[in-house]
């Protein structure tokens, strides 16, 4: 711990980190746009300027200097006595400010960014209302800097975060600054577009609206988009993640600091993968089949007719007989409640963990880094809870199958009851399982989208996405990370964790503290779950 | 939307041979025992292009990139801090015009702008005949003279708009009163 004094009060700050950041996290907010605690230090925005206190180099008192410091660039040292809320420091910022938008266009109407835009923020708080250039500004071209994303080089403020990012982070090094002084562009070598698993990241960390996600553009106004907190399901890795929605659709994923595991990042596979959530071609109603009879249930007869069916396949067959395949796409939750729900009746049923779509290996970033000194990595098993689904798995204990030996059991008729959860974005039923299905006398399929399974199958019931469902995953580390519903189920469908407490028989509304309190009986690691901290509030 | 929009995800048209030939890379290479990473060499490497060709062109580029183990982006990013280096082909003579402050107090302005009217060319571009490129610098270091310009590595002191035209005429415009130094290193002859 090191002790410094910040505008007069004795703060207590980790050791070796930069003044900035002792300020920002004892909650001042100062001005900064180059510093990230992510990537190297420049020093070139000049925003965060400082007065410190120094040795008058004849007398040897301790004074204010007269020159400015980046606090950004001064690590914390014991004794040091800083501030920033003198005349000094505020003539700074209101010149620097009236330096970023020499040329700045003015034109957050259409802007993207406008908002949740730096610029707008540090003008209203730290700067002038008015600017006394007189000449005429620079008019910069818009570049196309890749598959995804755009430059509106006019805002640019010459942080080059996103430069550092693509050299440091991602270490694809796409990126650079052309040209000099007030004629620099942010630039790409052409033909050698800015394209790397992680680009979608130069777009969050610009603090004004230079960069764009075409994706994003133009679709909606920031102050109009409400976030739900959730984890990325695209793989073991398990990136926080902020999902944007207005009026109960989604528009956007962005990360959320979660030090450790994804730190300030999120891969675009994530970042727009995520589309499958809102598609039009997904399952919306329950249906049960009788004979060539197709008809639609309730929802709220629907855990009385599946529990009445489960009883009487096993009342015929013995519960031996009878099968739980649990997706690695559902939460530690959701499989609980199907696992248990489904025991109650037929406490022999087998559990099943589904199929881990699998990679060849992980991609680590810097691109060329090795598995230790990765900033990154995108694991290789693309769903998000393996883990958890096995310790419940595991923690439940009785007869377990694995998914290939479910399909081979089913295929051989050995299986005559079954539920299987799906979940997955991508087309998932093999020809093993699809034949399996085939001959199991009661199926019931829990699943995003309609496939060979949803034929063979006597009730059929719409999933929800992980943008509609709350609970918690299992990363690849073993950290039960917590994520929340950001929409309202689609039409015709139902919170997951809602309709299996009802399958369990448990009253009221799905809660997953609640459904944790009771796992945590069974299986005490459920008790907590690790939600990312809350980066400072002046921290970007 | 009226702005224009550069399309990044070309790339610029290949050439069919390596425009660095061998004798070029062998020139380079001498630098590269000079300095710890083969990075460092790319100012010296610059110059050879530059003193070369009269221009670094995107080929070239992408070339320097590859023997130095280096972003292409990373080249396009020095070759555009430096003024003296140029992306496109630059002319015989290069008219340098100080656009620093005691030169622009001075009236530097208006003997750019006699330069543009003359040559007919605007800022870090080079004439039809490939005679003349125009370039805009930071201060000289002739600021007791300004407002001055340079024709190659010739300076004209206090020069007055009027004076702009018989300069660019005179064929003795970039002769140097006192030879260069033997003792500069870098590329010899250029
Ligand atoms: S584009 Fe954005 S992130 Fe990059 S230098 Fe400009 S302001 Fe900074
Ligand atoms: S100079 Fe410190 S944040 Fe930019
Ligand atoms: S300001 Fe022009 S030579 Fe110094």
């Amino acid at each position: 711990m090191t002790k410094i004094i910040i505008n007069g009060t004795e703060v207590e700050t980790r050791e070796g980190i930069p003044v900035l950041q002792a300020a920002l996290e004892m909650g001042l907010n100062v001005p900064h746009y180059c510093y990230h605690p992510g990537l190297s230090v420049v020093a070139s925005c000049r925003l965060c300027l400082m007065e410190m206190k120094m040795p008058h180099p004849k007398t040897g008192e301790m004074g204010w200097a007269p020159k400015l410091m980046p606090s950004c660039q001064t690590p914390v040292r014991d004794g040091m006595e800083v501030r920033f809320d003198s005349e000094a420091v505020k003539r700074n910022q209101r010149n620097c400010m009236e330096f970023f938008l020499l040329n700045h266009p003015l034109d957050c109407p259409v802007c993207d960014q406008a908002g949740e835009c730096l610029l707008q923020d540090y003008s209203y708080q730290f700067g002038d209302s008015t600017s006394r250039m007189v000449d005429p500004k620079y008019v910069n071209p818009k570049k196309d800097l890749g598959p995804k994303t755009l430059l509106y080089a006019n805002r640019c403020v010459m942080c080059t975060r996103c430069v550092r990012f693509a050299d440091e982070v991602a270490g694809t090094g796409e990126l650079c600054v052309t040209n000099r002084g007030s004629k620099a562009e942010i630039d790409v070598f052409p033909g050698k577009a800015l394209d790397n698993p992680l680009q979608g990241n130069v777009v969050d960390i610009c603090p004004v609206g230079c960069l764009l996600d075409k994706d994003f553009l133009f679709k909606q106004r920031v102050w109009h988009l409400h976030s739900g907190d959730s984890i990325c399901p695209g793989c073991a890795t398990g990136c926080a993640v902020r999902v944007d929605q207005n009026e109960n659709v989604i528009y956007r994923l962005k990360p959320r600091y979660n030090p450790g595991v994804n730190d300030w990042w999120m891969c675009d596979e994530g970042r727009f993968g995520w589309k499958y959530a809102q598609d039009a071609t997904r399952l919306n109603r329950v249906i049960t089949r009788r004979g060539e009879a197709v008809e639609s249930l309730d929802w709220a007869g629907l855990p009385q007719t599946v529990r009445f069916r489960f009883a009487e396949v096993t009342a015929e067959h013995g519960d031996a007989s009878i099968a739980i395949v649990l997706s690695p796409f559902m939460a530690c939750e959701e499989a609980w409640l199907v696992a248990t729900a489904l025991r109650k009746i037929a406490p022999n049923a087998a559990l099943v963990l589904g199929p881990v779509p699998l990679r060849e290996q992980d991609e680590v970033f810097p691109k060329g880094a090795t598995n230790g000194d990765a900033k990154f990595t995108i694991s290789k098993e693309r769903c998000p809870n393996r883990r958890g689904i096995e310790r419940i798995i595991g923690a439940l204990g009785g007869p377990t199958l694995t998914f290939a030996e479910f399909s081979e059991n089913g295929g051989k008729g050995e299986i005559k009851g079954a539920w299987i959860s799906g979940g997955y974005p991508e087309k998932w039923v093999d020809k093993e399982l699809a034949k399996a299905a085939d001959k199991i006398e009661f199926l019931v399929v829990h699943d995003l989208f309609a496939s060979e399974l949803c034929a063979p199958a006597e009730i059929v019931i719409p999933a929800c996405p992980f943008t509609e469902r709350a609970g918690s995953f299992m990363n690849i580390a073993g950290k039960l990370q917590p994520f929340e519903w950001a929409v309202k189920p689609a039409d015709g469908c139902k919170r997951d964790g809602q309709f299996l407490q009802e399958l369990a028989e448990i009253t009221g509304i799905y809660q997953p503290e609640s459904v944790r309190k009771l796992m945590a009986k069974q299986m005490p690691e459920f008790a907590e779950v690790a939600a990312p901290p809350k980066m400072p509030e002046h921290q970007h | 939307m009226s702005w224009k929009v550069i399309d990044r995800n070309a790339a610029p048209d290949k050439a069919e041979a390596p425009v660095l030939t061998d004798a070029l890379v062998e020139k380079i290479r001498v630098f590269l025992p000079r300095y710890e990473t083969k990075r460092a060499a790319l100012l010296p490497a610059l110059h050879v292009v530059q003193d070369h060709f009269g221009y670094v062109s995107w080929q070239a580029m992408q070339e320097l990139a590859e023997l130095l183990e280096i972003n292409a982006s990373d080249v396009f990013d020095v070759v555009t801090f430096y003024t003296y280096f140029w992306t496109h082909p630059r002319g015989e003579k290069v008219v340098t015009v100080c656009r620093s402050t005691a030169c622009a107090f001075m009236g530097a302005d208006s003997v750019l702008d006699e330069c543009k009217k003359v040559l007919g060319i605007g800022e870090h571009e080079t004439t039809a005949d490939g005679k003349f490129s125009l370039q805009t610098e930071e201060c000289l270091a002739t600021c007791d003279h300004a407002p001055c310009l340079y024709v190659n590595e010739r300076c004209h002191k206090h020069v007055k708009p009027e004076d702009v035209r018989r300069i660019i005429e005179d064929p003795n415009n970039a002769k140097l009163d006192i030879e260069r130094s033997t003792l500069f290193d870098g590329v010899k002859g250029a």
